[in-house]
């Protein structure tokens, strides 16, 4: 080896990459300014370091009030989503169903249609009946959105499942429903919870869907954040964020955790 | 040592599987399989063999046809009612647990205790030589080694029947054959029937009691290693065990004549008449001179194999023709040479079909 030459070919590739990550983490980062700003208004550059907007988000009722209730949606969401999409996935991947291939793109659908209009739609399912806007409504509409991820992720992991294991745990003399506690379903954990994790975060900061189906009082954060941001532009926004960022990190890092996301599976 | 075990006679009545409607993967087979046998199922890919297989394990039902194993009919038992082991060609070891439970998981399944289960996984583990591997994932062993696991797991629930389907099929020859004598000696220990599938000829020889040769779903013959290379019945079983020298020809008042009016030595049994073939095995072919023999060509090549030399001699009409001679010292004859070939009216195969 001779002295590190220059090489324009693998400065470009770092060059590039560094500009993605710029990209992707500057939003995050002018949040992180202007949380710990002092000034009343968003500004640049900024003048000193405070929490006072954390204490002022952390203090407000509305935004406690309506973060309780993102979180439990959220929670909610997550289960419902792992139950039905894993088991999508596993009758879309197992059940020789005549047509699967339409019934997979009809289950994806969600993910193609702008959420504004499934938003809509529900809206106008809900009024139908007069159920007004109760908050199984918005977990629904949620879910909805939130299955395509689950769906996607375990049918990655059953198109490399081997069957032979199922087959070989069979002949050991496991009965069916044993097999799939046994084998089917610690194999395709990875894959349901890493949709699950998309699911949380999908409905944690669900807008559109939400902007019409939360009843008054019963406003989810992102909704009241927005309707906050009407009148105020003040770091109450901004720390919001910032501990909405937090929440959604440390919800996946404790699945991570508890669970183990370290897939045995060759995806 | 452990005590033997039981082991069950299989039999097939009349099995036939189709698949989608229009391949019959396994057409009209039935086989008594002894107890404590090493039987094997041969054939190229696609013979039906697997199916076969799966059909005795439970995986596939079969269209018709009974299966009785021990003397009980298990045509419409579930696979996990069936105490069979069975060893995949691809392991099939649970990825997600480590060796000894994977060793373990037969045991669990039959509800035994568990200080009876870590026993009996470490007496399966010691039997294929892997003790002290029992914290170790799949993921983390040789091939060779999971194969030894997939066998311990599938002995440790004591079958009366283990099936094992092309098991050496992924190992590189050397270990292929060491585990080739290690399978055998461990199956005359266990003393369990044992339904071995390969598509490797020199294998099913080497390990089995005896054979079935497949093709095209059908058997085409049943019987002993020594049986199915010295007296293949059909062109297609004289064609894939090894190497023969294939003539056609008829039957003419108890000689057999090949196209072109020669005689060739063979010993027809009975009153056999009209078309037919011999087959003649290299080894059993002498190198004579031109006028002594049955036929004669030229030396096209000579192989030199070790303990072996195989000629390879171009007759007339374009056929090649092979013959081995063993390798006593003698100089190995030279590429051109005129020569002929003879053999023992006893020792051409007469071909029934």
């Amino acid at each position: 080896m001779n002295a590190p030459g220059f090489d324009p070919g693998r400065a470009a590739y770092y060059a590039l990459n560094g500009a993605i990550i710029v990209f992707l983490l500057t939003p995050i980062a002018i949040i992180a300014v202007f949380a710990l700003n002092p000034t009343p208004y968003i500004s640049f550059p900024p003048v000193g370091v405070t929490l006072r907007w954390f204490v002022k988000f952390l203090a407000t009722e509305d935004f406690m009030v309506a973060l309780w209730l993102s979180l439990r949606i959220a929670v909610v969401v997550l289960l419902l989503s792992m139950l039905i999409g894993g088991a999508c996935a596993l009758a879309l991947a197992r059940g020789q169903l005549p047509g699967a291939r339409l019934l997979t793109a009809f289950f994806m659908s969600p993910l193609m249609l702008p959420a504004i209009l499934t938003g809509l739609a529900l809206f106008q399912v809900f009024q139908l009946p007069s159920v007004d806007r109760p908050v199984w409504g918005l977990m629904l509409g949620h879910t909805l959105v939130a299955v395509p991820y689950v769906l996607r992720t375990t049918l990655a992991v059953l198109a490399n499942f081997d069957t032979r294991l199922e087959e070989a745990a069979a002949s050991l003399g496991a009965a069916p429903l044993r097999v799939f506690y046994e084998v089917t379903l610690p194999l395709i954990r990875p894959g349901v919870i890493a949709g699950g994790i998309f699911a949380f975060i999908v409905s944690f900061d669900q807008f559109p869907i939400s902007l019409f189906l939360v009843p008054p009082k019963g406003e989810t954060l992102p909704v009241v954040l927005f309707n906050y941001m009407k009148f105020d532009l003040d770091g109450a926004i901004a720390a919001a964020s910032m501990v909405s960022i937090l929440l959604a990190l440390s919800v996946v890092l404790l699945l991570e955790r508890i669970i183990g996301l370290k897939a045995y599976v060759k995806l | 040592m452990t005590t033997p075990r039981a082991s069950a006679d299989i039999r097939l009545d009349g099995v036939s599987k189709t698949f989608d409607g229009r391949v019959r993967a396994v057409d009209d087979v039935s086989l008594a399989i002894e107890p404590g046998e090493f039987f094997s199922l041969l054939g190229p890919s696609g013979c039906g063999k697997t199916t076969t297989l799966r059909i005795i394990a439970g995986f596939e039902a079969p269209d018709s046809g009974r299966i009785h194993v021990g003397g009980t009919d298990i045509t419409d038992v579930p696979v996990h009612r069936r105490d069979m082991g069975m060893v995949f060609q691809s392991y099939a070891l649970f990825p997600h647990r480590t060796v000894a439970e994977n060793v373990a998981f037969g045991l669990r399944m039959r509800g035994v205790h568990r200080n009876v289960i870590s026993a009996r996984v470490y007496e399966a583990l010691e039997q294929v030589a892997l003790v002290g591997y029992e914290q170790r994932r799949p993921a983390q062993l040789s091939g060779g080694q999971q194969q030894r696991v997939a066998l311990a797991r599938a002995i440790v629930i004591r079958p009366s029947v283990l099936l094992c389907d092309e098991p050496l099929g992924a190992l590189d020859r050397k270990l292929r054959q060491s585990m080739q004598f290690e399978l055998k000696q461990l199956q005359k220990e266990l003393g369990v029937t044992l339904v071995f599938v390969t598509h490797d000829q020199e294998e099913a020889l080497a390990m089995s009691d005896r054979i079935a040769v497949m093709n095209a779903g059908r058997l085409e013959q049943v019987g002993a290693p020594t049986e199915i290379y010295d007296r293949p019945r059909t062109r297609f079983v004289a064609d894939f065990i090894g190497e023969i020298n294939l003539f056609e020809g008829s039957w003419q008042g108890g000689r057999f004549t090949m196209r072109d009016g020669r005689v060739l030595p063979a010993a027809a049994d009975g009153a056999r008449s009209g078309a037919g073939a011999v087959a003649v095995r290299p080894e059993k072919a002498r190198i004579v001179a031109p006028a002594d023999a049955a036929i004669a060509g030229r030396i096209e090549s000579a192989n030199f194999l070790g303990g072996q030399v195989l000629y390879r001699i171009a007759a007339a009409g374009d056929r090649h023709l092979l013959a081995k001679e063993t390798n006593v010292g003698a100089a190995v004859r030279p590429i051109g040479a005129e020569v002929g070939l003879s053999w023992n009216a006893a020792d051409a195969v007469v071909l029934e079909d």
